[in-house]
């Protein structure tokens, strides 16, 4: 009996406590007051692991394409480098007022701090996961509801190789016709 | 004022202003869409097996015979390169 009394006593201080700061305001939500270490940890734990999971058996094709690349390299442009930068850009205004910000693309797995082996193809399908159905919070739009797979894909195409171009590569594919 | 302070007193102002420019350029806001600088494609560099040259490539030859086409497009046949272009004249009618 005495049990049941704890764990209803818990079961409610925790309600409260959730209720109290829901609705006290306490909270900061401003873009540039960063999370705790715990708090980012754990988003960003929850976000890897769900994509991982959301993204595993997608099939990846061939991405090694001329025309992917031109026709990913456009859209990439207009819709992606505003954030995510281009060869030799350090930062943008978004890129900066984002949080979390977003990741410099122009650069390779390994500058991002992975030591391991990078699987080229999970970091594929994860991308073509993430530009089809955006990331809820983040500033990351889902393009899955404007853009069939097909231009998807060549975005991932063509952000598979954006680290190795210069920026005269990076002008000539992604210029308009 | 020595020269040092001159210098600093207008050299500290223009590399703060010229920072806060840099932060926040405004010609980034209204990008319009650039032709490819094809100048630039150094063939001699390039592996044509690899897609992004290959794409490179594709990228020129289509600029290029779209400025081929664009340029058969006019009739310099029906040209005056004679003619001098109109003047908006007032006349004075009596």
């Amino acid at each position: 009996m005495n049990k049941i009394k704890i764990f209803i006593f818990t079961v409610v201080l925790v309600v409260v406590s959730a209720v109290t700061v829901i609705y006290s305001g306490i909270i900061d939500v401003a873009a540039d007051e960063p999370h705790g270490d715990l708090v980012y940890w754990l988003l960003e734990q929850t976000r890897e692991n769900s994509i991982e999971i959301a993204a595993k058996d997608i099939d990846v094709p061939n991405l090694d394409d001329a025309e992917m690349l031109l026709s990913g390299g456009m859209d990439y442009q207009f819709m992606c480098a505003s954030c995510h930068l281009s060869p030799g850009q350090k930062e943008s205004d978004m890129s900066i007022g984002l949080y979390p910000a977003p990741p410099n693309l122009t650069v390779s797995h390994q500058s991002h701090g992975d030591k391991n082996k990078v699987d080229e193809n999970k970091v594929s399908r994860e991308q073509f996961w993430v530009i089809k159905h955006g990331i809820k919070a983040s500033g990351m739009p889902a393009w899955g509801k404007t853009h069939d797979d097909k231009r998807i894909w060549d975005m991932v195409a063509f952000i598979k190789r954006l680290p190795s171009l210069t920026a005269e590569e990076y002008q000539i594919i992604t210029s308009t016709d | 004022m020595n020269i040092l302070t001159k210098v600093a007193v207008i050299l500290i102002p223009t590399l703060a202003l010229s920072m806060s420019v840099s932060a926040h350029d405004p010609k980034l806001h209204g990008k319009k869409a650039e032709k490819a600088d094809c100048s630039k494609m150094d063939h001699t560099k390039m592996d044509m097996k690899d897609p992004v040259s290959m794409a490179m490539m594709k990228k020129c030859m289509k600029q290029e015979k779209h400025a081929t086409e664009e340029k058969a497009k006019m009739d310099h046949s029906k040209m005056d390169m004679k003619k001098e272009p109109k003047k908006e004249v007032d006349t004075i009618e009596g």
